[in-house]
């Protein structure tokens, strides 16, 4: 049926499979099968980054992404950024300067910093500014959120 | 959303294919980031959505040579923003890249979704209005090119026909001497769609203006070629009083359309000092 | 040592991360938007598009229809099972679903049940409603007029909280409320006057955008009762209120709470809470009503105002007058809009030592949706108009703006214009850490060409809302572990983290051993509600006074003790027993006058803020760069100094979203801009290159540790300071918020003598 899919997909380094259907975005899957809520919801509308993942090494909307778009790609969600128990750098870098108040965008903020990262190691402000403008934050903690990237360069 | 019936074709033949349906439910999808929104707020209902994801090949790379960039319908906006072969044709291009939109959006959106689209809003159209560009198109009946400036034609209208695909962007070389720029003005958060986009393009002879182009989105139901602009602009010495007044005739060209972003003559003002401003800044 | 080590000072004070880190960072955080119940369905709602008129027919067939719709639910089920279905904090007004009647466009009408969430909105959009449509009103002053149509036929008073029983049943009227207060004799004064200053001042609507959108799960239960899991700032309410309209006792009824993504005040009193329980007890089935963020356009928003403000002033440059007449813009039903009213109104006068002043404050119904508590309960609005005014009054007398302030300053010992004597408000050191971190005494570069640069300062003073009642307990397990049980929600302003420093701190522990327990009323006790920066004084107040409680029981049940572990090994020889310690606190308060408004004890305690702008105003297209932005804020004591810093940054960036470009653009009641596509909210690059936020500590005598409330203080006055900044740069006056750049633009064209053409 054209309107339903079996995906196989990896799923924070593990083989996955699902089934979605074609109208479904990506998140109402991970929510749904996987219990992932790292990526949720907000805007709907590509603006704020709360629904951020990284499909093949890089973030997208999650909110935008078909499911059906996954089928074959790697996925990566805030919950497999931790190894073995252990935070990722940048999930360190936000714990100690506090980059986050109510908590709803900072899975966006941290992938979308390892996104940074992945490209400038030692990012400038002007870098750190310009890959995270699309990521809005309503408590508006932008100052603690450049604080916890600049440690989170340091750290990686 | 609806559900709908999503095919994924090969090849751009089955695509076409399969787009020919006479049903405007029937549509192409490439990154999605246009489409997907729209479906959203229920403003669209597919019917059946063609992904071009899978086709490989003739669809994606930039490639630079004597004739200029040719880029594939599907390379990515991210692609193009990072590309060494577009900053170094088309520096305007590459600086406008980033601040397009978001790194989200520009990792999934393609350059032919951009133009297919045919918003007045995005940033590129008037860029390449000004570069001069060329678009490849397939259909059942074969393919065709379409020059950049006979591409937009209506508020969301564009000379790609409802079976067709983008499959492919030329981008003119650029003369050595020629200057460009782009001027993109947000009214309200500084990270937004265009309140007005304003390109310019020019070339020096001696002491005068050569040739010259200007072009404005946003303010406009589409992206436009201002001729009365560009008269002013041609044959005269490239000064304050010259680029003032293009920038005049260009504000009195333009049929702004109100919205949330600003007034009919609101916009019209900012035409004017962003015309002017991108004459000044271009380089 | 031989007895438990309760000396203090190690806990309060400190900039301590939040408890919950690691779970916000791993992406594991509770929210109640993750909740999925099994068997669960999804309601979706179809809303009204009209402003006003009467329901002459709804046809769900085509509705139901749809595969995987399970029921339509309309007014008719409601009535059901709910005979009286109006709820609201202020009036009971407001229906659970639209009933004979709508009242702005976006008025839920029916919810659809279904399967999955797509089919409930497919069905949604398939719900067709007949209207007979009846003339709308949207303007606040227009609505007020005795001609306006009238939007509610009688006015019911809820009668819930003390603060608003005095609200009378009224009739043929869309004024929910008129608050007045009267000192001294103002027309005496403004006769007497030097100078004589009056003006108009508007702000528009604007929306809270929290990012968790609202979301409540309500889950009948088999033997009777019901659960409701909502993202809620009030689960206390949400239980007295839903009890109350099924006719239960508040024992039947569950309410809970996790972390919020973020509330700012939309998420208070009923939302979602009653059409989810009402559709949950219909289908007998869990029901999950989850709104999109363009939804929450249409269910809560900030009160938009008109302020006529006029103030006399003394040839000394001193205040001696001031009178204030503020229109409300309610829209369709009141929510807490008669308390935002009455509770901002009267402190129109600011921090100021004003003698004569008469202030009207009316609530008005429009054909808008519904606007209620935004951070800062309409403050902002208030001082907008008294601080550009105080800069208009500065600049005419020739009085540097920070001195005019000065030789006005409301000082401790005085009375306010209510009649209560001032303590604990510190607005010399407040004008004073201003004036240093603005290098107020320093020459300023003002620009030239088509750039131009000003500075401008603005104070503005709150009233925390009074009376209303915190409790808390605090619970040592056998273990000797601790927890804290308190209905105070944590939506983003580490109220967790603040609580559990307070009891660390009287029980002598390390913050990291207290837990929080989260609002659950079959577990926590009663508070009024997490609003109006009350919680860290009032729910700090019970945390400390049952911590305290519980450090004294155990002292006495085991003196000598060395931990609390053993503490409880002594008294119940195994790992056993529990020790609970109860508080609550509820200030004293005198109810104000009807006819005066005057009262000898308005509010526990004054919020004071104070802002300090820079801008770069780009004459050539009205554009406004916030180059600098200082907030200062008397906080009595800082429990937690970095958190109040980021509430303070947070806030300062949040208003200058307010400022500059936030506004909710209607058209007959449409909201043309329902999306943060079109309604833009402050990103990264527009957050001022220098920006700090900074606070005063005189400890308030009665605040827990000295602390006073600071959530929204922070809010008060960066659109008057940037305004003043914009005046000062470029002459140009702005009577209306925001500023857009084509406000500005005009404005300064205007000036020039080339206005824009209109439209
Ligand atoms: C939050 C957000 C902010 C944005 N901000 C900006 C901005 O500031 N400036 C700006 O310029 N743009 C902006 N955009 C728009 C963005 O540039 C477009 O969404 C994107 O370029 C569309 O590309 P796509 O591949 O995702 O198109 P899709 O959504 O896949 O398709 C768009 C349209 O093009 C058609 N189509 C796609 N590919 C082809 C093809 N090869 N041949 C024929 N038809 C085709 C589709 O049928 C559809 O009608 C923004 C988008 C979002 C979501
Ligand atoms: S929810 Fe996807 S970008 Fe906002
Ligand atoms: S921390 Fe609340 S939205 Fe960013």
């Amino acid at each position: 049926m054209t309107h339903q899919r079996t995906l196989s997909f990896t799923l924070n380094g593990r083989p996955v499979t699902a089934t979605a259907r074609t109208h479904e975005t990506i998140l109402e899957v991970l929510q749904r099968d996987f219990g992932l809520f790292g990526a949720r919801e907000s805007c709907g509308q590509g603006l704020c980054g709360c629904c951020t993942l990284l499909v093949n090494g890089t973030a997208v909307s999650g909110c935008l992404y078909l499911a059906a778009f996954a089928d074959g790609a790697e996925l990566v969600t805030v919950e497999g950024l931790a190894r073995g128990g252990t935070q990722h750098p940048i999930q360190c870098a936000f714990v100690e300067k506090s980059g986050f108040q109510c908590g709803f965008c900072t899975p966006g903020m941290i992938l979308m910093t390892k996104e940074l990262l992945g490209r400038h190691p030692r990012p400038t402000d002007e870098q750190i500014r310009h890959y995270l403008s699309g990521n809005l934050c309503r408590c508006a903690t932008y100052p603690d959120i450049i604080e916890s990237v600049r440690r989170a360069a340091e750290l990686v | 959303m609806k559900a709908f019936e999503l095919v994924e074709p090969a090849t751009i033949d089955d695509a076409i294919a399969l787009l020919d349906a006479g049903d405007p439910g029937v549509r192409a999808v490439a990154g999605g980031s246009a489409l997907v929104p729209m479906m959203k707020a229920r403003l669209f209902q597919p019917t059946r959505l063609v992904s071009l994801r899978r086709i490989g090949g003739a669809l994606r790379g930039i490639h630079a040579g004597d004739g200029g960039l040719r880029i594939g319908a599907l390379a990515t906006l991210t692609e193009l923003e990072h590309s060494t072969r577009v900053r170094d044709a088309a520096p305007v291009m590459s600086r406008a890249l980033r601040t397009l939109s978001n790194v989200r959006i520009r990792n999934v959106a393609t350059l032919g979704g951009h133009l297919a689209h045919g918003d007045p809003h995005m940033d590129l159209p008037p860029i390449l209005l000004t570069l001069g560009a060329r678009v490849r198109v397939a259909g059942r009946g074969g393919e065709r090119w379409i020059d950049i400036n006979d591409l937009f034609l209506g508020y969301y209208q564009t000379a790609v026909a409802a079976g067709e695909l983008i499959t492919e962007v030329h981008v003119s070389a650029q003369p050595h001497d020629a200057r460009t720029w782009y001027e993109k003005f947000t009214a309200l958060s500084a990270d937004d769609w265009p309140t007005v986009g304003a390109a310019v393009w020019y070339r020096t002879a001696g002491d005068r203006i050569g040739e010259a182009r200007v072009a404005v989105s946003a303010a406009t139901e589409r992206p436009v070629r201002i001729a009365a602009a560009e008269q002013i602009l041609t044959g005269a010495a490239p000064s304050a009083e010259t680029f003032g007044a293009a920038a005049d005739a260009a504000a009195a060209a333009v049929d702004p359309l109100a919205d949330i972003r600003g007034s009919a003559a609101y916009k019209r003002e900012m035409v004017r000092v962003h015309v002017r401003r991108a004459l000044e800044k271009a380089r | 040592m031989g007895s438990l080590d309760f000396a203090r000072g190690r806990e309060v004070g400190r900039s301590l991360g939040r408890l919950e880190a690691a779970a916000k960072v791993d992406g594991t955080v509770e929210y109640i938007h993750n909740l999925r119940l099994p068997g669960m369905l999804h309601g979706r709602i179809h809303r009204s598009s009209i402003p006003h008129g009467r329901i002459v027919r709804i046809d769900t067939s085509a509705a139901l229809a749809v595969a995987g719709v399970h029921a339509v639910v309309t007014a008719d089920d409601v009535a059901r099972l709910v005979p009286d279905p109006y709820y609201g904090p202020a009036f009971h007004d407001q229906p659970i679903l639209a009933t004979g009647k709508v009242r702005h466009v976006g008025e839920p009408v029916a919810v659809v049940l279904a399967d999955n969430p797509h089919a409930a909105e497919e069905a949604a959009d398939l719900v067709a409603v007949e209207y007979e449509p009846l003339e709308a009103v949207f303007d606040e002053v227009a609505a007020a007029a005795p001609d306006a149509p009238v939007l509610h036929d009688e006015l019911r008073p809820a009668g819930m909280f003390t603060d608003l029983k005095h609200l009378a049943g009224r009739r043929d009227t869309n004024v929910a409320l008129d608050a007045r207060l009267r000192s001294g004799d103002v027309e005496q004064a403004f006769a007497e006057a030097e100078h004589v200053f009056e003006h108009t001042f508007r702000t528009g609507k604007v929306m809270h955008a929290a990012f968790e959108p609202m979301v409540t799960v309500a889950e009948p239960h088999a033997a009777g009762g019901l659960t409701i899991h909502t993202a809620s700032q009030s689960p206390s309410f949400v239980r007295s209120e839903i009890s109350r309209l099924l006719g239960w006792p508040e024992n039947r009824v569950r309410v809970r709470t996790a972390f919020l993504g973020g509330g700012f005040g939309a998420k208070l009193y009923i939302k979602l809470e009653a059409m989810a329980a009402v559709c949950a007890l219909l289908a007998r089935r869990p029901v999950r009503i989850a709104l999109s963020m363009d939804e929450q356009f249409y269910t809560i928003t900030k009160h938009g105002a008109t302020v006529r403000i006029k103030t006399g002033v003394a040839r000394d440059g001193r205040m001696t007058a001031r009178q204030v007449e503020t229109f409300w813009n309610g829209g369709a039903y009141a929510d807490i809009g008669p308390r935002v009213t009455q509770k901002s109104g009267f402190s129109a006068a600011g921090p100021y030592d004003i003698e004569h002043v008469a202030l009207d404050n009316y609530a008005v119904y429009t054909n808008e949706p519904p606007a209620g508590a935004l951070r800062g309960f309409g403050i902002s609005q208030l001082v907008w108009a008294y601080e550009r005014q105080a800069d208009v009054i500065a600049r005419t007398l020739g009085i540097d703006p920070l001195e005019f302030r000065r030789r006005n300053a409301l000082r401790n010992g005085r009375p306010h214009a209510t009649g209560t004597v001032v303590v604990g408000m510190e607005v010399d050191a407040v004008l004073d850490r201003l004036a240093e971190a603005m290098a107020w005494d320093k020459p300023f570069d003002r620009g030239t060409g088509t750039i131009r640069r000003g500075r401008g300062i603005g104070i503005g003073v709150k009233a925390c809302v009074s009376p209303t009642t915190s409790t808390a307990a605090v619970h040592i397990y056998g273990d000797g572990s601790c927890a804290v049980h308190c209905s105070t929600v944590d939506m983003g302003q580490g109220s967790d983290t603040t609580m559990a420093q307070i009891a660390a701190e009287v029980l002598g522990i390390p913050t990291t051993d207290v837990r929080v327990v989260h609002p659950d009323t079959d577990v926590t006790p009663y508070d009024m509600a997490t609003l109006g920066s009350r919680s860290t004084f009032h729910m700090g107040n019970a945390v400390r006074r049952a911590a305290e409680d519980a450090r004294a029981q155990i002292e006495r049940m085991a003196p000598g003790a060395t931990s609390f572990r053993d503490a409880m090994l002594a008294r119940f020889a195994m790992q056993a027993g529990t020790v609970v310690g109860f508080g609550s606190y509820a200030p004293s308060y005198q109810k104000p006058d009807p006819e005066t408004g005057l009262s000898a004890n308005i509010t526990p305690f004054w919020m004071l803020g104070g802002a300090g702008a820079e801008v770069e105003v780009d004459t050539e297209t009205g554009r406004i760069t916030v180059t600098k932005l200082v907030n200062v804020a008397d906080v009595g004591r800082a429990i937690n100094p970095a958190s109040v810093e980021r509430q303070l940054t947070g806030a300062a960036i949040m208003q200058l979203g307010f400022t500059l470009f936030e506004e909710m653009v209607f058209s007959d009641g449409q909201v043309l801009n329902a999306s943060l596509a079109d309604y833009k909210i402050p990103g990264f690059l527009d957050v001022p290159r220098e920006l700090t936020g900074t606070f005063v500590e005189a400890p308030h005598p009665e605040g827990p540790f000295g602390a006073k409330g600071v959530g929204e203080t922070g809010i008060f006055s960066p659109s008057p300071a940037i305004a003043n900044a914009l005046y000062d740069a470029t002459g140009v006056m702005l009577y209306d918020m925001p500023l857009t750049p084509e406000r500005v633009l005009r404005a300064i064209r205007e000036a020039g003598g080339r206005p824009l053409e209109q439209a």
